[in-house]
Protein backbone atom coordinates (compact mmCIF):
# COMPACT_ATOMS: atom_id res chain seq x y z
CA UNK A 1 0.00 0.00 0.00
CA UNK A 2 3.02 2.28 0.04
CA UNK A 3 2.29 5.15 -2.25
CA UNK A 4 4.56 7.34 -4.27
CA UNK A 5 4.00 10.63 -5.99
CA UNK A 6 4.13 9.01 -9.41
CA UNK A 7 1.21 6.71 -8.68
CA UNK A 8 -2.06 7.45 -10.41
CA UNK A 9 -3.55 10.58 -8.86
CA UNK A 10 -5.95 9.73 -6.07
CA UNK A 11 -8.73 11.48 -8.00
CA UNK A 12 -9.12 8.37 -10.15
CA UNK A 13 -9.69 6.25 -7.05
CA UNK A 14 -13.30 6.24 -5.94
CA UNK A 15 -13.23 8.19 -2.66
CA UNK A 16 -15.93 7.04 -0.25
CA UNK A 17 -17.86 10.03 1.08
CA UNK A 18 -17.49 10.57 4.83
CA UNK A 19 -18.93 14.08 5.16
CA UNK A 20 -22.62 13.50 4.47
CA UNK A 21 -24.08 14.29 7.93
CA UNK A 22 -26.93 11.83 7.48
CA UNK A 23 -24.42 8.94 7.47
CA UNK A 24 -23.70 9.72 11.10
CA UNK A 25 -27.29 9.04 12.16
CA UNK A 26 -26.22 5.38 11.99
CA UNK A 27 -22.90 6.03 13.73
CA UNK A 28 -19.41 6.78 12.46
CA UNK A 29 -19.01 5.33 8.91
CA UNK A 30 -16.11 3.15 10.02
CA UNK A 31 -16.21 1.00 6.88
CA UNK A 32 -15.67 4.03 4.66
CA UNK A 33 -12.96 5.43 6.92
CA UNK A 34 -11.18 2.05 6.82
CA UNK A 35 -11.29 2.25 3.00
CA UNK A 36 -9.71 5.70 3.18
CA UNK A 37 -7.00 4.43 5.53
CA UNK A 38 -6.20 1.68 3.06
CA UNK A 39 -5.68 4.09 0.15
CA UNK A 40 -1.98 4.79 -0.36
CA UNK A 41 -1.02 8.40 0.26
CA UNK A 42 -3.81 10.80 1.16
CA UNK A 43 -7.24 10.65 -0.41
CA UNK A 44 -8.69 13.78 -2.02
CA UNK A 45 -12.24 14.10 -0.71
CA UNK A 46 -14.65 16.35 -2.65
CA UNK A 47 -16.51 18.84 -0.49
CA UNK A 48 -18.91 21.57 -1.63
CA UNK A 49 -17.21 23.25 -4.62
CA UNK A 50 -13.71 22.12 -3.64
CA UNK A 51 -12.34 19.40 -1.45
CA UNK A 52 -9.78 18.43 1.16
CA UNK A 53 -7.02 15.93 1.82
CA UNK A 54 -8.43 13.26 4.13
CA UNK A 55 -5.83 12.33 6.74
CA UNK A 56 -7.20 9.14 8.20
CA UNK A 57 -4.18 7.26 9.56
CA UNK A 58 -2.80 7.82 13.07
CA UNK A 59 0.78 8.54 12.00
CA UNK A 60 -0.16 11.27 9.54
CA UNK A 61 -2.80 12.87 11.79
CA UNK A 62 -0.08 13.06 14.44
CA UNK A 63 2.30 14.70 11.95
CA UNK A 64 -0.23 17.33 10.87
CA UNK A 65 -1.11 18.10 14.50
CA UNK A 66 2.50 18.53 15.49
CA UNK A 67 3.60 20.69 12.57
CA UNK A 68 1.46 23.82 12.96
CA UNK A 69 3.90 25.92 10.94
CA UNK A 70 3.03 23.76 7.91
CA UNK A 71 -0.63 23.26 8.75
CA UNK A 72 -2.32 26.42 10.02
CA UNK A 73 -5.37 26.73 12.28
CA UNK A 74 -5.79 30.44 11.60
CA UNK A 75 -6.38 30.35 7.83
CA UNK A 76 -9.88 29.75 6.43
CA UNK A 77 -11.47 27.90 9.36
CA UNK A 78 -10.87 24.77 11.43
CA UNK A 79 -14.14 23.31 10.15
CA UNK A 80 -14.58 21.91 6.65
CA UNK A 81 -16.03 25.08 5.14
CA UNK A 82 -14.26 28.43 4.84
CA UNK A 83 -15.54 31.48 6.68
CA UNK A 84 -15.46 34.94 5.18
CA UNK A 85 -12.65 37.04 6.63
CA UNK A 86 -14.85 39.23 8.85
CA UNK A 87 -16.76 36.23 10.19
CA UNK A 88 -13.53 34.39 10.96
CA UNK A 89 -12.26 37.43 12.87
CA UNK A 90 -15.48 37.86 14.86
CA UNK A 91 -15.65 34.14 15.71
CA UNK A 92 -11.96 33.49 16.25
CA UNK A 93 -11.28 31.47 19.40
CA UNK A 94 -8.25 29.67 20.79
CA UNK A 95 -9.01 26.89 18.31
CA UNK A 96 -8.63 29.11 15.23
CA UNK A 97 -5.29 30.75 16.04
CA UNK A 98 -1.63 30.06 15.36
CA UNK A 99 1.43 31.11 17.35
CA UNK A 100 2.13 33.72 18.64
CA UNK A 101 -1.56 34.65 19.24
CA UNK A 102 -2.35 31.09 20.21
CA UNK A 103 0.51 30.89 22.69
CA UNK A 104 -0.58 34.13 24.34
CA UNK A 105 -4.27 33.15 24.57
CA UNK A 106 -3.48 29.66 25.78
CA UNK A 107 -1.11 30.87 28.49
CA UNK A 108 -3.84 33.25 29.72
CA UNK A 109 -6.21 30.39 30.45
CA UNK A 110 -4.15 27.19 30.69
CA UNK A 111 -3.15 27.64 34.33
CA UNK A 112 -6.70 26.75 35.36
CA UNK A 113 -6.54 23.42 33.50
CA UNK A 114 -3.27 21.92 34.72
CA UNK A 115 -3.51 18.46 36.32
CA UNK A 116 -3.06 19.90 39.83
CA UNK A 117 -5.62 22.67 39.45
CA UNK A 118 -8.14 20.31 37.91
CA UNK A 119 -7.73 17.92 40.86
CA UNK A 120 -8.98 20.76 43.10
CA UNK A 121 -12.39 20.29 41.48
CA UNK A 122 -12.60 16.56 42.16
CA UNK A 123 -14.97 16.92 45.12
CA UNK A 124 -17.29 19.17 43.12
CA UNK A 125 -17.35 16.66 40.26
CA UNK A 126 -18.00 13.84 42.71
CA UNK A 127 -20.89 15.54 44.50
CA UNK A 128 -22.60 16.38 41.21
CA UNK A 129 -22.06 12.83 39.94
CA UNK A 130 -23.38 11.21 43.14
CA UNK A 131 -26.56 13.24 43.03
CA UNK A 132 -27.25 12.42 39.38
CA UNK A 133 -26.39 8.72 39.68
CA UNK A 134 -28.49 8.28 42.82
CA UNK A 135 -31.46 9.87 41.08
CA UNK A 136 -30.89 7.65 38.03
CA UNK A 137 -30.98 4.55 40.25
CA UNK A 138 -34.01 5.72 42.26
CA UNK A 139 -35.92 6.37 39.05
CA UNK A 140 -34.97 2.93 37.74
CA UNK A 141 -33.19 4.47 34.77
CA UNK A 142 -34.37 6.56 31.85
CA UNK A 143 -32.65 8.70 29.25
CA UNK A 144 -28.96 8.50 30.17
CA UNK A 145 -28.12 11.67 28.25
CA UNK A 146 -30.80 13.71 30.02
CA UNK A 147 -30.23 12.24 33.46
CA UNK A 148 -26.43 11.90 33.66
CA UNK A 149 -24.29 12.54 30.58
CA UNK A 150 -25.54 16.07 29.83
CA UNK A 151 -26.09 17.56 33.29
CA UNK A 152 -22.85 16.33 34.86
CA UNK A 153 -20.30 18.18 32.71
CA UNK A 154 -22.44 21.30 32.30
CA UNK A 155 -22.96 21.61 36.05
CA UNK A 156 -19.23 21.14 36.56
CA UNK A 157 -18.14 23.79 34.04
CA UNK A 158 -20.75 26.28 35.23
CA UNK A 159 -19.57 25.78 38.83
CA UNK A 160 -15.98 26.28 37.72
CA UNK A 161 -16.85 29.44 35.77
CA UNK A 162 -18.75 30.79 38.77
CA UNK A 163 -22.19 30.98 37.12
CA UNK A 164 -24.80 31.36 39.91
CA UNK A 165 -26.91 28.26 40.36
CA UNK A 166 -30.14 30.11 39.51
CA UNK A 167 -28.79 30.89 36.02
CA UNK A 168 -27.59 27.41 35.21
CA UNK A 169 -30.81 26.32 33.49
CA UNK A 170 -30.57 29.32 31.16
CA UNK A 171 -26.96 28.50 30.28
CA UNK A 172 -27.85 24.83 29.74
CA UNK A 173 -30.61 25.96 27.38
CA UNK A 174 -28.22 28.20 25.42
CA UNK A 175 -25.65 25.47 25.28
CA UNK A 176 -28.17 23.00 23.91
CA UNK A 177 -29.05 25.42 21.10
CA UNK A 178 -25.36 25.59 20.25
CA UNK A 179 -25.17 21.80 20.03
CA UNK A 180 -28.09 22.03 17.62
CA UNK A 181 -26.09 24.61 15.64
CA UNK A 182 -23.33 22.06 14.93
CA UNK A 183 -25.84 20.18 12.78
CA UNK A 184 -27.84 21.89 10.06
CA UNK A 185 -31.13 22.50 11.84
CA UNK A 186 -31.78 25.54 14.02
CA UNK A 187 -35.02 25.54 15.94
CA UNK A 188 -34.83 29.19 17.02
CA UNK A 189 -35.32 32.30 14.82
CA UNK A 190 -32.35 34.57 13.97
CA UNK A 191 -33.61 37.29 16.31
CA UNK A 192 -33.99 34.98 19.32
CA UNK A 193 -32.57 36.36 22.59
CA UNK A 194 -32.72 39.88 21.12
CA UNK A 195 -29.98 39.06 18.62
CA UNK A 196 -29.32 41.67 15.94
CA UNK A 197 -25.93 40.32 14.76
CA UNK A 198 -25.74 38.61 11.38
CA UNK A 199 -25.72 34.88 12.11
CA UNK A 200 -22.61 34.24 10.01
CA UNK A 201 -20.65 36.36 12.49
CA UNK A 202 -21.69 34.16 15.43
CA UNK A 203 -20.19 30.81 16.46
CA UNK A 204 -22.29 27.93 15.06
CA UNK A 205 -24.36 30.59 13.24
CA UNK A 206 -26.52 30.55 16.33
CA UNK A 207 -28.38 33.42 18.01
CA UNK A 208 -27.70 31.53 21.25
CA UNK A 209 -24.07 32.57 20.79
CA UNK A 210 -25.15 36.21 21.00
CA UNK A 211 -26.94 35.47 24.29
CA UNK A 212 -23.90 33.66 25.62
CA UNK A 213 -21.62 36.55 24.66
CA UNK A 214 -23.95 38.94 26.50
CA UNK A 215 -24.07 36.74 29.57
CA UNK A 216 -20.29 36.34 29.60
CA UNK A 217 -19.86 40.11 29.28
CA UNK A 218 -22.18 40.70 32.25
CA UNK A 219 -20.12 38.30 34.35
CA UNK A 220 -16.91 40.00 33.23
CA UNK A 221 -18.15 43.40 34.38
CA UNK A 222 -19.28 41.99 37.71
CA UNK A 223 -16.06 40.04 38.42
CA UNK A 224 -13.91 43.02 37.53
CA UNK A 225 -15.23 44.81 40.59
CA UNK A 226 -15.73 41.78 42.77
CA UNK A 227 -13.31 38.96 41.92
CA UNK A 228 -14.16 35.47 43.21
CA UNK A 229 -12.29 32.18 43.25
CA UNK A 230 -13.67 31.16 39.87
CA UNK A 231 -12.66 30.83 36.25
CA UNK A 232 -14.29 34.05 35.01
CA UNK A 233 -12.35 36.04 37.64
CA UNK A 234 -9.23 34.19 36.50
CA UNK A 235 -9.90 35.20 32.88
CA UNK A 236 -10.57 38.80 33.86
CA UNK A 237 -7.34 39.06 35.83
CA UNK A 238 -5.12 36.85 33.66
CA UNK A 239 -2.10 38.57 32.29
CA UNK A 240 0.69 37.16 30.17
CA UNK A 241 3.70 39.31 29.45
CA UNK A 242 1.67 42.40 30.35
CA UNK A 243 -1.24 41.56 28.02
CA UNK A 244 -4.83 40.68 28.82
CA UNK A 245 -7.74 39.34 26.80
CA UNK A 246 -9.36 41.74 24.35
CA UNK A 247 -13.17 41.86 24.60
CA UNK A 248 -13.59 39.68 21.52
CA UNK A 249 -11.02 37.19 22.82
CA UNK A 250 -12.71 37.04 26.21
CA UNK A 251 -16.18 36.51 24.69
CA UNK A 252 -15.00 33.73 22.45
CA UNK A 253 -13.08 32.12 25.31
CA UNK A 254 -16.12 32.20 27.60
CA UNK A 255 -18.19 30.76 24.76
CA UNK A 256 -15.64 28.03 24.06
CA UNK A 257 -15.47 27.01 27.72
CA UNK A 258 -19.25 26.74 28.03
CA UNK A 259 -19.65 24.86 24.78
CA UNK A 260 -16.65 22.55 25.01
CA UNK A 261 -17.30 21.94 28.70
CA UNK A 262 -20.78 20.77 27.82
CA UNK A 263 -20.88 18.98 24.50
CA UNK A 264 -17.70 16.93 24.40
CA UNK A 265 -17.76 15.27 27.80
CA UNK A 266 -21.47 14.61 27.37
CA UNK A 267 -20.53 12.62 24.29
CA UNK A 268 -17.79 10.70 26.10
CA UNK A 269 -20.14 9.78 28.97
CA UNK A 270 -22.86 8.69 26.53
CA UNK A 271 -20.65 6.47 24.39
CA UNK A 272 -18.92 5.23 27.55
CA UNK A 273 -22.22 4.05 29.01
CA UNK A 274 -23.19 2.40 25.71
CA UNK A 275 -19.83 0.61 25.52
CA UNK A 276 -20.08 -0.63 29.12
CA UNK A 277 -23.65 -1.84 28.54
CA UNK A 278 -22.65 -3.63 25.33
CA UNK A 279 -19.56 -5.20 26.93
CA UNK A 280 -20.63 -6.33 30.42
CA UNK A 281 -17.56 -8.57 30.74
CA UNK A 282 -15.34 -5.50 30.31
CA UNK A 283 -17.21 -3.63 33.05
CA UNK A 284 -16.91 -6.78 35.18
CA UNK A 285 -13.11 -6.55 34.81
CA UNK A 286 -13.24 -3.01 36.21
CA UNK A 287 -15.54 -4.02 39.10
CA UNK A 288 -13.17 -6.88 39.97
CA UNK A 289 -10.13 -4.60 39.82
CA UNK A 290 -10.90 -0.88 40.22
CA UNK A 291 -7.25 -0.05 39.48
CA UNK A 292 -8.35 -0.53 35.86
CA UNK A 293 -10.44 2.66 35.99
CA UNK A 294 -7.51 4.66 34.65
CA UNK A 295 -7.08 2.55 31.52
CA UNK A 296 -10.87 2.20 31.17
CA UNK A 297 -11.13 6.00 31.12
CA UNK A 298 -8.63 6.22 28.26
CA UNK A 299 -10.42 3.44 26.36
CA UNK A 300 -13.77 5.24 26.73
CA UNK A 301 -12.14 8.39 25.35
CA UNK A 302 -10.71 6.46 22.38
CA UNK A 303 -14.03 4.72 21.83
CA UNK A 304 -16.10 7.91 22.00
CA UNK A 305 -13.93 10.30 19.93
CA UNK A 306 -16.27 13.21 20.80
CA UNK A 307 -14.78 15.48 18.12
CA UNK A 308 -14.42 13.46 14.94
CA UNK A 309 -12.17 15.73 12.90
CA UNK A 310 -10.37 19.05 12.76
CA UNK A 311 -9.17 20.88 9.73
CA UNK A 312 -5.90 22.65 8.99
CA UNK A 313 -4.80 24.63 5.93
CA UNK A 314 -1.39 24.16 4.30
CA UNK A 315 0.79 27.26 4.65
CA UNK A 316 3.17 26.15 1.91
CA UNK A 317 3.63 23.44 -0.73
CA UNK A 318 4.53 20.31 1.17
CA UNK A 319 4.32 16.54 1.02
CA UNK A 320 2.73 13.97 3.29
CA UNK A 321 2.60 10.19 2.84
CA UNK A 322 3.96 10.66 -0.68
CA UNK A 323 1.12 13.01 -1.59
CA UNK A 324 1.89 16.53 -2.75
CA UNK A 325 -0.08 19.17 -0.90
CA UNK A 326 -0.33 22.69 -2.32
CA UNK A 327 -0.29 25.89 -0.28
CA UNK A 328 -3.87 26.71 0.68
CA UNK A 329 -5.15 23.13 0.46
CA UNK A 330 -7.47 21.98 3.22
CA UNK A 331 -6.08 19.08 5.27
CA UNK A 332 -8.54 17.29 7.55
CA UNK A 333 -7.45 15.02 10.39
CA UNK A 334 -10.04 12.34 11.01
CA UNK A 335 -9.55 11.48 14.68
CA UNK A 336 -12.47 9.06 14.44
CA UNK A 337 -10.40 7.07 11.94
CA UNK A 338 -7.00 7.44 13.65
CA UNK A 339 -8.59 6.04 16.81
CA UNK A 340 -9.38 2.81 14.92
CA UNK A 341 -6.10 2.61 12.98
CA UNK A 342 -5.13 -1.05 12.90
CA UNK A 343 -1.47 -0.05 12.48
CA UNK A 344 -1.47 1.42 16.01
CA UNK A 345 -4.28 -0.24 17.97
CA UNK A 346 -4.39 -4.01 18.27
CA UNK A 347 -7.89 -5.21 17.48
CA UNK A 348 -9.11 -1.58 17.26
CA UNK A 349 -12.81 -2.40 17.17
CA UNK A 350 -12.60 -4.23 20.47
CA UNK A 351 -13.55 -2.19 23.55
CA UNK A 352 -10.76 -3.22 25.93
CA UNK A 353 -10.71 -1.54 29.36
CA UNK A 354 -7.18 -2.82 29.93
CA UNK A 355 -5.72 -1.50 26.69
CA UNK A 356 -2.09 -0.56 27.25
CA UNK A 357 -0.22 2.25 25.53
CA UNK A 358 -3.46 3.86 24.37
CA UNK A 359 -2.34 6.91 22.38
CA UNK A 360 -5.81 7.93 21.30
CA UNK A 361 -6.67 11.23 19.63
CA UNK A 362 -9.78 12.07 21.65
CA UNK A 363 -7.95 15.30 22.55
CA UNK A 364 -6.37 15.76 19.12
CA UNK A 365 -3.10 14.43 17.83
CA UNK A 366 -0.79 16.47 20.06
CA UNK A 367 0.84 19.76 19.20
CA UNK A 368 -0.11 23.16 20.57
CA UNK A 369 -3.87 22.69 20.11
CA UNK A 370 -4.07 19.70 22.42
CA UNK A 371 -7.47 19.90 24.13
CA UNK A 372 -7.30 22.41 26.97
CA UNK A 373 -9.90 20.50 28.97
CA UNK A 374 -8.24 17.09 28.65
CA UNK A 375 -7.59 16.64 32.38
CA UNK A 376 -11.06 17.88 33.30
CA UNK A 377 -12.63 15.42 30.86
CA UNK A 378 -10.48 12.60 32.25
CA UNK A 379 -11.51 13.52 35.80
CA UNK A 380 -15.20 13.53 34.87
CA UNK A 381 -15.06 10.11 33.19
CA UNK A 382 -12.96 8.67 36.03
CA UNK A 383 -15.25 9.94 38.79
CA UNK A 384 -18.30 8.56 37.00
CA UNK A 385 -16.65 5.12 36.73
CA UNK A 386 -15.55 5.26 40.38
CA UNK A 387 -19.03 6.08 41.59
CA UNK A 388 -20.60 3.42 39.38
CA UNK A 389 -18.06 0.88 40.68
CA UNK A 390 -18.79 1.81 44.33
CA UNK A 391 -22.44 0.98 43.69
CA UNK A 392 -21.62 -2.12 41.59
CA UNK A 393 -23.90 -0.41 39.11
CA UNK A 394 -24.20 -2.19 35.78
CA UNK A 395 -26.02 -0.61 32.87
CA UNK A 396 -28.44 -2.17 30.47
CA UNK A 397 -29.31 -0.29 27.30
CA UNK A 398 -33.06 -0.11 26.77
CA UNK A 399 -33.39 1.94 23.57
CA UNK A 400 -31.42 2.58 20.41
CA UNK A 401 -29.43 5.80 20.65
CA UNK A 402 -30.63 8.88 18.75
CA UNK A 403 -27.46 10.29 17.24
CA UNK A 404 -26.60 13.82 16.19
CA UNK A 405 -26.79 14.52 12.46
CA UNK A 406 -23.25 15.83 12.37
CA UNK A 407 -19.95 14.82 10.78
CA UNK A 408 -18.12 16.91 13.41
CA UNK A 409 -19.36 16.06 16.89
CA UNK A 410 -20.11 12.43 17.72
CA UNK A 411 -23.17 13.45 19.70
CA UNK A 412 -25.83 11.25 21.24
CA UNK A 413 -29.14 13.04 21.76
CA UNK A 414 -30.73 10.31 23.83
CA UNK A 415 -30.23 6.68 24.82
CA UNK A 416 -32.24 4.68 27.32
CA UNK A 417 -30.40 2.92 30.16
CA UNK A 418 -31.51 1.07 33.23
CA UNK A 419 -29.54 0.01 36.28
CA UNK A 420 -28.85 -3.66 36.82
CA UNK A 421 -27.10 -4.47 40.05
CA UNK A 422 -25.98 -8.06 39.78
CA UNK A 423 -23.81 -8.49 42.79
CA UNK B 1 19.11 -2.42 27.26
CA UNK B 2 15.75 -0.70 27.37
CA UNK B 3 15.81 0.09 31.08
CA UNK B 4 19.17 1.86 31.26
CA UNK B 5 18.81 5.12 33.12
CA UNK B 6 18.86 8.31 31.08
CA UNK B 7 18.43 11.96 32.02
CA UNK B 8 15.60 14.02 30.53
CA UNK B 9 15.22 17.78 30.23
CA UNK B 10 12.46 20.19 29.19
CA UNK B 11 13.01 22.95 26.65
CA UNK B 12 10.84 25.62 28.26
CA UNK B 13 10.64 27.65 25.04
CA UNK B 14 8.89 24.73 23.33
CA UNK B 15 6.73 23.62 26.29
CA UNK B 16 3.02 24.27 25.68
CA UNK B 17 1.94 23.29 29.19
CA UNK B 18 -0.09 20.31 28.01
CA UNK B 19 0.67 18.39 31.20
CA UNK B 20 1.19 15.01 29.53
CA UNK B 21 4.66 14.62 31.13
CA UNK B 22 3.26 15.22 34.61
CA UNK B 23 0.49 12.72 33.94
CA UNK B 24 2.92 10.04 32.73
CA UNK B 25 5.83 10.69 35.14
CA UNK B 26 4.65 12.76 38.11
CA UNK B 27 7.85 12.02 40.06
CA UNK B 28 9.97 13.67 37.39
CA UNK B 29 7.90 16.48 35.84
CA UNK B 30 5.76 19.19 37.32
CA UNK B 31 3.80 21.92 35.61
CA UNK B 32 4.07 25.33 37.20
CA UNK B 33 0.48 26.53 37.57
CA UNK B 34 1.30 30.20 37.12
CA UNK B 35 3.41 30.19 33.99
CA UNK B 36 2.09 26.78 32.83
CA UNK B 37 5.49 25.49 31.86
CA UNK B 38 6.89 22.11 32.85
CA UNK B 39 10.08 21.58 34.80
CA UNK B 40 12.08 18.57 35.91
CA UNK B 41 11.60 18.36 39.68
CA UNK B 42 13.84 15.36 40.46
CA UNK B 43 17.28 14.39 39.27
CA UNK B 44 15.60 13.81 35.91
CA UNK B 45 16.49 10.14 35.70
CA UNK B 46 14.18 7.67 34.01
CA UNK B 47 14.56 4.20 32.55
CA UNK B 48 15.16 4.61 28.83
CA UNK B 49 11.91 2.94 27.73
CA UNK B 50 9.80 5.27 29.91
CA UNK B 51 11.84 8.31 28.87
CA UNK B 52 11.21 7.45 25.23
CA UNK B 53 7.44 7.32 25.80
CA UNK B 54 7.34 10.72 27.47
CA UNK B 55 9.60 12.25 24.78
CA UNK B 56 7.35 10.81 22.10
CA UNK B 57 4.07 11.91 23.71
CA UNK B 58 5.05 15.47 24.54
CA UNK B 59 2.71 17.60 22.40
CA UNK B 60 5.26 20.41 22.14
CA UNK B 61 8.22 18.13 21.34
CA UNK B 62 9.88 19.89 24.28
CA UNK B 63 11.37 16.93 26.13
CA UNK B 64 14.68 15.35 25.21
CA UNK B 65 17.04 12.73 26.55
CA UNK B 66 20.18 14.72 27.38
CA UNK B 67 22.42 12.06 28.96
CA UNK B 68 22.62 8.32 28.42
CA UNK B 69 23.73 5.29 30.43
CA UNK B 70 23.60 6.76 33.91
CA UNK B 71 23.09 3.50 35.77
CA UNK B 72 25.99 4.09 38.11
CA UNK B 73 24.27 7.19 39.53
CA UNK B 74 21.43 5.11 40.89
Amino acid sequence: MRSTVDMAPSAVVETPNVTDPSLYLQGIPHGRLAQLRAIGGLAWHPYEDGGFWAVTRHAEARYVSRNPELFSSAIGHTNLWDLEADALEARRSLIDTDAPDHTRLRRLVAGAFTPKNIRRWEQVVREITIELLDEFVVQGGGDWVDMVAAPMPIQVILTMLGVPIEDSNYLVELSNYLVEGTGDAQSIPPDAFGNTTELRLLPFNSPASHALFEYGEGMRQQRRHDPQDDLVSHLVQAEYEGERFSLSEYRNMFHLLVFAGNETTRTALSHGAMALAANPHEWRRVLDDPSMIESATEEILRWATPVMHMRRTATTDTELAGTEIAEGDKVVMWYASANRDEAVFEDPFRFDVGRADNEHFAFGGGGPHLCLGAFLARLEVTVLLEEMAKRSLCLEQTTEPVRARSNFVHGVLSVGMQPRSDR
Amino acid sequence: MSDNLVRVAVDQELCIGGGICEMLEPEVFELDDDVVISSVISNGLLPRNRAEVVVDRCPGQAIAIVEENLDKER
